[in-house]
């Protein structure tokens, strides 16, 4: 699983590697400035023309005539030297040269220094500004990773507790409807208690009271009504026959 | 007698994209890129060269890897100094862009520590998308030697990015 995991990172890491944006280039400077420097190394060491080994035939022929040319540059220098030491009317005044060539070479020593300190001391400030620049950005992006991990931490801590209040929060809905619930189930079984209880008494009283006019009804039924109150049919107008 | 400047028309563009993908940074790609072509003109006052793009791309590893390792050697940060300015505007955030930046960092941090050959050949295969049998005649070793090689270094990045991860959950914690 883990092995699995530090693929999958791997794999990420490659693929950011290679998608990676990768400014056109090189620069036609840098590319002009390499073209000269291999130039440059070339010239330098000219041990190769092209692409082979100068033969030795033809190093001990460059070497002869050589040779050559440096017995006739001794020869010439001897040559030279005699004829000075003959010519020349008396050694010159040591002394008299050093006083007139010191200031000139003390000049010359101090405008070579000045030119190598000024040298430096650019070459120093280029330097110190690259190291600046590095460590700027460096720093820079030290300070956006943490900020980003302080800033992840705290929208996680937040985010929590929201979560944990919106949990809160629903609980106590829950047990209040739950309440609320059971007090509605409390009454509606009072009121079906209460009900029941007036439909019974209801339903008693209604008997009661028809056993009363039942009785009521056979009395008035039984009830012997006297004769002088019977209507009498020879007389009864109504009577036909 | 070699034309450097049709040499470098025609593979720079290959050499500066491996040297600025490893780096990074346009000063050190800048640097590595010089380099390799030095290299390689010493290269080819020894022996012929054959391939030139196998072999500038042999170099420009080697280099870039060499700039890593002293890069990293001078400060032992934990983020690099990447080329931000290089990033385009159109990513898809910050932190994805962050996150990214880490991975790279966090490859090249491990990818150093690796030996030169395991490096080399795992760069070779997944940045210049070189074949075993290329990496292999480029290199002078067996295309199994070559095999064997890319799978201990992809053993060793897995284990280093389980330290490193396993590292950054501790901090985290």
């Amino acid at each position: 699983m883990k092995e699995r995991e530090s693929d999958n990172i791997l794999e990420k890491a490659v693929k950011a590697i290679n998608d990676q944006q990768v400014p056109p280039g090189p620069p036609r400077e840098l590319a002009n400035s390499t073209i000269t420097k291999l130039n440059e190394i070339s010239s330098q060491t000219n041990t190769y023309s092209d692409g082979r080994r100068i033969r030795l035939i033809e190093r001990i022929k460059v070497l002869n005539s050589i040779t050559k040319v440096a017995a006739a540059a001794v020869l010439l220098i001897m040559i030279g030297y005699a004829t000075g030491r003959l010519l020349s009317p008396k050694s010159p005044d040591i002394e008299q040269l050093r006083a007139s060539l010191e200031p000139a070479i003390r000049n010359q020593l101090v405008d070579e220094m000045k030119q190598y300190l000024q040298l430096g001391l650019t070459n120093s400030y280029i330097q110190l500004k690259d190291d600046l620049s590095q460590q700027y950005r460096r720093d820079l992006n030290q300070f956006t990773a943490y900020t980003l991990v302080a800033s992840g931490a705290a929208i996680n801590q937040l985010l929590e507790e929201l979560i944990e209040s919106i949990n809160t929060a629903q609980v106590q809905n829950r047990q209040w409807v739950a309440a609320a619930l059971g007090e509605i189930e409390l009454n509606r079984l009072k009121d079906n208690a209460q009900l029941s209880n007036a439909f019974v008494t209801f339903a008693a009283q209604t008997e009661d009271e028809l056993v009363r006019n039942r009785q009521n009804m056979v009395q008035i039924l039984s009830y012997a009504q006297p004769d002088s109150l019977v209507p009498n049919r020879f007389t009864d107008p109504n009577n036909l026959n | 007698m070699i034309d450097w400047q049709t040499i470098i028309e025609k593979y720079g563009p290959a050499v500066w994209q491996t040297s600025y993908r490893l780096l990074g940074n346009r000063a050190d790609a800048a640097d590595c890129f010089q380099e390799t072509f030095v290299s390689a003109l010493e290269f080819s006052r020894r022996q012929p060269i054959k391939n030139f793009s196998a072999l500038l791309m042999r170099l420009a590893t080697t280099r870039a890897i060499d700039q890593l390792r002293k890069r990293f050697h001078r400060s032992d940060r934990t983020v690099a100094s990447a080329d931000w300015i290089a990033v385009p505007s159109t990513n898809p955030g910050p932190v994805q862009t962050a996150q990214q930046q880490e991975l790279i960092e966090r490859l090249r941090e491990s990818l150093i520590k690796l030996p030169l050959p395991e490096a080399q050949v795992f760069c070779m295969r997944y940045l210049n998308d070189m074949s075993y049998r290329q990496i292999a005649k480029e290199l002078g070793i067996k295309t199994n030697t070559a095999g064997v090689l890319l799978h201990r270094a992809r053993a060793k990045l897995r284990k280093s990015f389980e330290v490193s991860t396993k590292e950054k959950n501790e901090v985290v914690l």
